[in-house]
């Protein structure tokens, strides 16, 4: 096990620089430049040239690319070219927001999706399985946004309620602060809660198929020993590396989410920051983001590696 | 309280005897009108104002809080809270929207000796807020003088255009200040009065952050303190007790709110969470107006042209074909604006190279004189045009525009493209990202046509000198007119007021028989506000905070 997450932790190395060179460089590519931008409508030609030297950004590209990777090596990402203040302190303000958004809509879709799944399983083509099945394919086709949307509009004109949408801070008012995550969570593990529901009934059909399991009944284990012990042990190991897929996922519509309900995460400041072309904290966002997914993914395969012993000896 | 009389416009049910009534004295207040012209009361009826409460309406995020580093709106409206300008536009509910008269602020009153020069006295006893490094200390000229010297040199303030006139600015003693023009401008006061970058502010300040970058530099004599910044979620401000405009602001403070979904800000105006509507300007969208009005009557509507035009067609003059008149005026008679308002904004007007929500200084169509058959849609008309001028088969060329001014604007553009199809010009449409667009194709660099708003209109010298004048860089149809020079000019010299509209006036029609710029429409807005919210009248300028001090609640 200790060689198999050594292994994993030496190609994480690589993967990191290469994630790095893409965040430096594709911020880059998008037409548009930082100086014009803050300059706006009218460009002083010497104004130009003079804040570009002061920020940085007349060297060659390699070496702003070494000079920042640098940096990031020394905990330091930096400051953002419009507000200068430091990229980690507005990343440490943001990140525990997406978190406590990503982990609560995770647990939304986990929670929805493995014991539905299962339950469509083990009543295959009955009522509850047509139920659950039609149930899904409807969470998974009504998009984030749309159902975000009418959770606050309809309410509103109907009832003149709507959910609290201004942030309020957990050492404000705790249950405030509580309440309005509630449904932005709901809504943003609906789809992928779905997507592990249908997964896991489809594994799970499988595995009830197999000998072990009719050995298991025929032993006469009751109901719960053998769908929980034995089943889904077995048909969770490729749900676990749909759920890593589907963090990465969820990490993405935090965006919507933020941008509906008035949280102020991750999302909502990198999209502001690559509309006003501020490389360093597109690039501190992005890096932290990539390295989080890969982080993740790494602790799937690691999850995997214990649920299936085969794993590490391949 | 009986809201319902409070508020005539809310009126539901009506009787026959009340439509009588509101007929007769519709006739006499008509037949005085020659005679008498009332303030009219644009806003919410006021009443005694009342202290107290804190009005919660939508804001927005500034990317940073120094006036002299950006031209951002977004910036310039959250420090009207803060700050102080020397003169202003005023405020109130007696204020029609879409006029913009300059009163004194920081100077109570200002003379000009000469063409090229103007002093301003200041108001005595104006307290900078208790902050430090200022701790409260009072307004004197040096710091006027500080504020102009750092917007004249300060490396990269866009705004510096605003001010080109002025030579230097001079401390006479510690309340008079004089600025000394390079050559006669007589907007200057009009200037000085615009709620962008000219707020007043103190050295120690920019000596001890540095810049003016960081909330907590935010430190003026305004009507409000900045207390509190949290990104992407809002801006609180407290009452400032030693503002200078005696019993302002009414209201204990503002918490200016980031609101970046229509749909959130519509529930919470809807649910009373916030105290104006939702859209910019504190404003409903058009698409939402009607369905609003009928859930929520009780609510306060106001409705007025906005002084931007959103989308006007830039063609490049210098260069053929658009160096042809002809080639300028069939495009502009094949575009159906009528029709693009329909289609797009819903509501709004046609409109000359003055947006029709600057209602002082703008023409209606029908008095542009010949320029006005111009505005006409006549596909025919157009299609001669062009033959007449060597394109009987029409001709390619590509359109820019950008996606950062939101989806109204694309989808005008997409129909001025099938509107030019029509008559045989084939656009291509060139979709640039905004700072790609801002860093070409507003400063003129794009060939063929371009298509974007042009800046919002507070006196007219701005965006007429600013569009047309060969030397400047939002110029960006690259026009070199000297007919058209030689009026801009002189109406920078005109002193007498009368006159200079005439020649604001002639320059509008000179302009549209022209067709440097193929102006489209200005978008109708409607401000709205709950009715417990006095002595408020919307207005499309940035002052947000000057309107907020001269509002209470009354709830």
């Amino acid at each position: 096990m200790r060689q198999y997450v050594l292994k994993r932790l030496l190609l994480v190395m690589p993967t990191l620089l290469l994630i790095s060179i893409i965040v430096f460089s594709l911020i880059r590519l998008i037409p548009g430049d930082v100086v014009v931008l803050m300059f706006e409508e009218k460009a002083y030609a010497k104004d130009l040239d003079a804040l570009r030297a002061k920020l940085g950004l007349d060297r060659p590209l390699y070496m702003q690319y070494f000079s920042w990777v640098g940096q990031v090596l020394q905990g330091n990402f930096g400051e953002s070219l419009w507000t200068k203040r430091p990229v980690l302190e507005e990343i440490a303000r943001r990140l525990p927001i997406t978190l406590e958004l990503g982990i609560m809509g995770i647990t939304v879709a986990l929670c929805l999706g493995l014991p539905i799944g299962v339950l469509a399983a083990i009543r295959q083509d009955t009522l509850k399985d047509y139920t659950t099945r039609s149930a899904a394919i409807v969470g998974l086709s009504v998009p984030a946004f749309w159902k975000a949307t009418l959770v606050i509009v309809l309410p509103s004109i109907w009832f003149g309620w709507a959910p609290p949408l201004q942030f309020t801070a957990f050492s404000v008012n705790p249950w405030q602060h509580l309440s309005q995550f509630i449904l932005p969570a709901i809504i943003l593990g609906i789809a992928p809660g779905c997507g592990i529901m249908r997964l896991t009934r489809a594994l799970m059909l499988e595995v009830l198929r197999q000998d072990y399991i009719r050995t298991a009944w025929s032993k006469g284990m009751r109901e719960p020993r053998v769908v929980v012990k034995h089943a889904l042990k077995n048909a969770i190991i490729p749900v676990v590396t749909i759920v890593g897929i589907q963090i990465a996922e969820i990490a993405g519509g935090t965006v919507i989410m933020e941008t509906i309900f008035g949280l102020p995460g991750m999302g909502r400041f990198l999209v502001d920051a690559a509309f006003q072309r501020d490389y360093p904290v597109v690039q501190g966002v992005n890096l932290l983001i990539a390295t989080t997914i890969v982080v993740v993914n790494l602790l799937v395969d690691m999850t995997y590696a214990y649920l299936d012993p085969r794993i590490r000896y391949q | 309280m009986n809201r319902q009389q409070a508020d005539p416009r809310k009126s539901q049910g009506v009787r026959r005897r009340d439509v009588l009534k509101a007929g007769l004295a519709a006739g006499v207040t008509l037949s005085t009108w020659p005679l008498h012209q009332p303030p009219a009361l644009w806003g919410a009826e006021a009443g005694q104002p009342k202290r107290g409460g804190i009005l919660r309406v939508r804001g927005i995020d500034p990317p940073h809080f120094d006036p002299h580093l950006t031209l951002n709106f977004k910036t310039h409206t959250t420090l009207s809270f803060a700050y102080s300008t020397l003169v202003r536009y005023r405020v109130g509910a007696d204020v029609r929207p879409g006029t913009f008269t300059v009163e004194p602020h920081l100077a109570e009153r200002w003379e000009q000796p000469d063409d090229t020069t103007y002093v301003f006295h200041l108001r005595q006893g104006v307290k900078c807020h208790n902050k430090p490094p200022l701790n409260g200390r009072e307004l004197v000229a040096d710091d006027v003088q500080f504020t102009y010297d750092r917007f004249l040199t300060e490396q990269g303030n866009p705004l510096r255009f605003m001010l080109e006139a002025v030579d230097r600015v001079e401390v006479v003693d510690r309340y008079t200040v004089k600025f000394v023009l390079k050559e006669p401008f007589v907007w200057l006061v009009n200037v000085l009065a615009n709620p962008v970058g000219t707020w007043i502010i103190a050295p120690e300040v920019v000596q001890h952050f540095g810049d003016l970058k960081k909330p907590e530099s935010v430190i003026g004599t305004g009507p409000f303190l900045l207390e509190r910044y949290e990104p992407n979620v809002k801006t609180v401000f407290k009452r400032n007790p030693d503002y200078f405009l005696k019993d302002q602001p009414y209201v204990d403070g503002v918490e200016w709110l980031v609101l970046d979904d229509p749909s959130t800000g519509l529930a919470m105006y809807r649910t009373g969470q916030i105290d104006c509507g939702p859209a910019g300007g504190w404003s409903v969208r058009q698409q939402d107006l009607e369905a609003l009005k009928k859930s929520h009557p009780n609510l306060v509507y106001q409705d007025y042209l906005s002084n931007v035009t959103g989308a006007v067609i830039y063609l490049r003059t210098d260069m053929p074909p658009f160096n042809d008149v002809r080639v300028r005026r069939a495009i502009s008679m094949a575009i159906d604006r009528q029709g693009i308002i329909e289609a797009v904004y819903i509501r709004g007007e046609p409109t000359p190279a003055i947006a029709r929500g600057a209602t002082e200084w703008s023409l209606p169509i029908d008095q542009l004189g010949e320029g006005a058959r111009y505005y006409q849609y006549d596909p025919k008309e157009a299609r001669r045009l062009l033959a007449e001028a060597g394109f009987a088969k029409g001709f390619k060329a590509p359109i820019s525009t950008t996606n950062g001014y939101g989806p109204d604007l694309l989808d005008a553009v997409q129909l001025v493209q099938g509107y030019l199809k029509d008559v045989g010009i084939e656009v291509e449409m060139k979709l640039q990202e905004y700072g790609a667009y801002i860093g070409t194709t507003f400063l003129g660099k794009f060939e063929g046509l371009a298509m974007g708003p042009v800046s919002i209109t507070w006196e007219p010298d701005s965006v007429l000198y600013g569009m047309y004048a060969p030397d400047q860089p939002r110029n960006s149809g690259h026009v070199n007119d000297p007919k058209l020079t030689a009026m801009l000019k002189e109406q920078r010299r005109t002193k007498d007021l009368e006159a200079r509209k005439q020649l604001i006036f002639d320059i509008q029609r000179y302009v549209a028989t022209q067709q440097y710029y193929v102006y489209t429409n200005a978008v109708m807005v409607t401000g709205t506000w709950q009715p417990y919210v006095k002595n408020y009248a919307p207005n499309p300028s940035f002052d947000f905070g000057g309107r907020a001090a001269a509002l209470w609640l009354d709830r």
